[in-house]
């Protein structure tokens, strides 16, 4: 209680002395300077109001600001992320590229010589192939065949003149091919057929032989369709199984007719057929195509030691009506024995109904040899180079020709794809469309 | 020559329509495989070949032409090159992927 007494008293005396101190003070201001204040407040008052209308426009111009900084921030958002900051460089060991263009193929020259013949240039080819790759799955290749030719041209008087060359243009092949999965590829177009392995693997810089076999004439190179093709692993050896099947437009009649005769019908022998088949509207293509494929294995002992085989065949109609079927069945196979030693080699047989005159039976094969001087390992650069090839194939037309040929050549590598391969042929042939003599070839090939 | 034209069989059509029919089971087989396959790891790990890419290159590659130096390339290219030849030549996918790996990496750029 003491303390709140005390604490009153000295409250109450405080507001006395300050009551009396404020009367004092009031006392002590001049009417001068009342309005010397007043002035001075309406000075301040009016700066305020300024201050505010100044406020007020600030206020302003901070929203219009803002919504401007909004507007650009929208367009801002939209942009890749990427834009905002500058990437990385980023090395392509992946081959990350999606769309990617190759050229690769070959190009040949060859100078040759058969019996009863000149000698001279007989060839000059350029085989380029076009590779696009639009993704990881997704593959366009076309093979084109340039050759050079002699051009006739016609003068004012009716007589004709070589007077220089001409260039034809093929197309070998041109196909779309679709990736699916590990073991699956989808393939649509020009395609070159798996009968056996020669016309895939056959470029003119491959063969170690300038011309074909005699037997790969009486199959198609290429067909007009879809294919379905795919390889699977073994084990972990290396050991694989191909496999491939197909449909195409298949063999058709060489005259257009959709007939199976034995003569076209101009009657050119020996047969009214064109085993490259046709496409668009004409013969044989009705609802009637063609189907094949092949299976191989392969089987590698160790690099450069290997063997490989596969069986293939292909079977359709090739006349309109008729019902006449083209048939064929090839076996092939290859050994390599070290990286010198390689052997290969093909059966091939076929059947050919035809309205007229029964079913011809047009086979052939063809066994070919090659050694590398390189396994000898000498210290001498110019003999390592050089490979020695033999050859030896047979061909029965079906309608009573016979042909066997023996061939011998070498191939020198000036580098890993510049060549220079040369033969020499011996032909043994009877029958009413019988090759005459013997004759070589050489050939200078590159392959890219 | 005897003629040889005859309509088609009975039989001939029941052995093309079986021929055709494990055509068809087998297309459809690959196409399915690769779901089951993805769904087992250790089938992935089956596929893998054990062999480096430096010796499948030299099994593979010289079967058919002379080698080929990775440097010949740029990555891109033995990409789109690989691609080729895996189609051409019917290679496994697992084998050309490893050789490919190998000729990326040996290519240098």
């Amino acid at each position: 209680m003491k303390i709140y007494s005390k604490q009153f008293a000295l409250t109450t005396a405080g507001c006395v002395l300050g009551i009396c101190q404020a009367q004092h003070a009031s006392a002590a201001v001049s009417d001068e300077d009342f309005k010397k204040l007043a002035d001075t407040v309406q000075q301040l008052s009016a700066k305020v109001g300024s201050l505010e209308q100044t406020h007020q426009q600030d206020q302003q111009k901070i929203k219009s600001l803002q919504q401007q900084a909004a507007k650009t921030k929208e367009p801002a958002r939209e942009a890749p992320p990427q834009a905002a900051a500058p990437a990385a460089p980023i090395i392509d060991l992946a081959g990350a590229a999606n769309h990617n263009v190759v050229l690769a193929g070959d190009a040949e020259i060859q100078f040759g010589k058969m019996s009863g013949q000149h000698a001279g240039f007989t060839m000059a080819d350029f085989a380029p192939i076009v590779l696009y790759r639009a993704n990881d799955n997704i593959l366009f290749e076309a093979g084109f065949d340039i050759t050079l030719g002699n051009n006739q041209s016609t003068l004012p008087g009716g007589n004709t003149l070589n007077n220089g060359h001409s260039t034809s243009v093929d197309l070998s092949f041109a196909q779309l091919d679709y990736l699916v999965n590990d073991y699956l590829t989808v393939i649509g177009g020009d395609m070159i057929l798996p009968l056996g392995t020669y016309q895939e693997r056959g470029a003119g810089w491959l063969n170690k032989i300038p011309d074909d076999p005699l037997a790969r004439s009486i199959l198609p190179s290429s067909g007009v369709g879809v294919q379905l093709r795919g390889a699977a692993a073994v084990g972990t050896d290396g050991s694989l199984v191909t496999y491939s099947a197909y449909g195409v437009n298949g063999p058709s009649s060489v005259d257009g007719s959709g007939n199976s005769t034995y003569a076209d019908g101009s009657g050119n022998n020996p047969f009214n057929l064109d085993l490259g088949g046709n496409v668009g509207g004409n013969a044989n293509l009705h609802r009637n195509p063609s189907y094949g494929g092949r299976v191989g294995y392969f089987l590698p002992f160790s690099a450069h030691h290997d063997v490989e085989v596969g069986i293939s065949g292909q079977t359709g109609e090739w006349d309109n009506s008729g019902h006449h079927r083209w048939s064929a069945a090839v076996l092939d196979t290859a050994v390599h024995l070290g990286s010198s030693i390689e052997f290969k080699g093909e059966y091939i047989s076929s059947w050919l109904q035809t309205e007229d005159i029964g079913t011809a039976k047009p086979d052939g094969w063809w066994v070919q040899g090659a050694y590398k001087f390189a396994g000898l390992d000498l210290d001498l650069p110019l003999i390592n180079s050089l490979e020695l090839v033999a050859r030896y194939d047979a061909l029965h037309d079906g309608f009573g020709t016979n042909t066997n040929r023996g061939t011998a050549g070498f191939v020198y590598y000036f580098t890993n794809t510049l060549q220079m391969a040369g033969d020499y042929e011996w032909f043994h042939s009877k029958g009413p469309n019988a090759t005459p003599g013997s004759g070589f070839i050489l050939q200078l090939s590159y392959g890219f | 020559m005897k003629n040889m034209n005859r309509p088609i069989t009975s039989k001939q059509r029941v052995a093309a329509g079986a021929g055709f029919s494990v055509a068809v089971a087998a297309a459809t087989a690959l196409f399915v495989l690769p779901v089951s396959a993805d769904n087992d790891a250790k089938a992935a790990a089956a596929k893998a070949p054990s062999l480096s890419g430096s010796e499948l290159y030299a099994i593979h590659c010289n079967r058919c032409h002379s080698e080929r130096y990775p440097k010949e390339f740029q990555a891109s290219q033995w990409k789109t090159l690989l691609t080729h030849m895996r189609v051409r030549a019917n290679l496994p996918a697992s084998h050309a992927k490893e050789i490919l790996k190998y000729l990326q990496e040996e290519s240098g750029n």
